[in-house]
């Protein structure tokens, strides 16, 4: 095990903070802080490594800072690596436990150190209004009906049965015809951005405002032209809403299979 | 964000919300701590997560809340 250890750290950690798993364990890490202040390094095994850094309590809340703090030290470690993110808020016991979680997961790691390398994700939110979805689904109240004292209603009820399923049938079609619209407008938008994507992935109507959720994996030199086509369908569609951000880590391409 | 270009604040902030605390490596079992308080957290925060629409609608009530402010200053 090799240590890239700051002289600024302090021995008595209790616990070490796991931000990301990176390949060329060789290089040093940056000289970023991490959370609480505290100096990053590396946990090494054959040729990736674990960035981490000591500390002091069990506990990192989630708090604005953290959750950026978090972020940078990702970012900083993209500029000159390839980077597997980790969720925040993962700890380890020691040195050795982070070693065994590498060694456990070493062919993963590699496998999608190598998916990830000189790419970036980018994220795309694709709003629509509103006033072009149907009327939400009603909450299936069963329409009013008349008491029943006497069989001459019964015509009525009927009747009344009757004019609500069509209406629930007319209501249901309209939904249907509404997430076809939606699922053919999505992909009119997602096709050519997924084209310029290694990998891709993609919701619609996660909301019924939000037409798509996508994120995207680009080469890092097809993030300006993946941009400008954004802004190309920001013109072809100029009733949609585009909300574009990135690069980010490849969050969202770096499941490692669990057992 | 040193490389980043975005828009919007909000979004950004939900954006790196939805990474961070859902996704990205996932290690679960013995060796990791404390990971189920994330995803109690991340529970909590779905609902504003998943509508974006959320961050729109506080815009709009801020924008709203600054012109009743206006017309009251004024008066």
């Amino acid at each position: 095990m090799k240590r890239e250890t700051s002289s600024a750290r302090l021995v008595t950690c209790d616990m070490i903070y796991l931000y990301a798993i990176t390949d060329r364990p060789e290089l040093p890490v940056p000289a970023e802080p991490g959370l609480e202040g505290t100096s990053l390094f590396s946990v090494t095994h054959q040729d990736i490594a674990a960035v981490v850094s000591p500390l002091a309590t069990a506990k990192v809340p989630p708090t604005e800072d953290n959750l950026w703090r978090h972020e940078a030290v990702e970012e900083a470690l993209m500029a000159d690596r390839a980077v597997l993110p980790v969720r925040f808020g993962t700890m380890l016991a020691d040195d050795n436990a982070v070693q065994a979680v590498l060694a456990e997961h070493y062919a993963d790691f590699v496998a999608t150190l190598e998916r990830v390398r000189g790419r970036v994700e980018l994220s795309l939110r694709v709003l629509w209004e509103a006033d072009q979805s149907p009327t939400p689904p009603s909450s299936h109240e069963f329409p009013r009906v008349p008491q029943r004292h006497s069989g001459e209603l019964r015509g009525t009820q009927e009747n009344s049965g009757r004019a609500y399923l069509l209406a629930r049938l007319e209501e249901e079609r309209q939904r249907q015809a509404w997430r076809q619209r939606a699922e053919a407008l999505a992909g009119e938008i997602h096709t050519p951005l997924a084209r310029l994507a290694a990998e891709s992935t993609r919701q619609v109507l996660i909301t019924p405002r939000l037409l798509l959720t996508a994120a995207y994996l680009v080469e890092r030199d097809q993030v300006a032209a993946f941009r400008r086509e954004v802004e190309a369908l920001g013109a072809t569609y100029p009733a949609l809403r585009f909300l574009c951000t990135g690069p980010w880590p490849a969050y969202n391409f770096v499941t490692v299979n669990e057992t | 964000m040193s490389e980043l270009v975005a828009k919007e604040k909000e979004v950004t902030l939900l954006d790196l919300l939805d990474r961070i605390l859902d996704k990205g490596v996932i290690l679960f079992g013995d060796v990791t701590i404390s990971v189920a308080d994330v995803d109690l957290i991340y529970l909590g925060l779905k609902v504003l997560l998943t509508s974006i629409e959320k961050a729109e609608q506080m815009r709009s009530m801020a924008a709203v809340r600054q012109s009743a402010w206006d017309v009251k200053r004024e008066t």
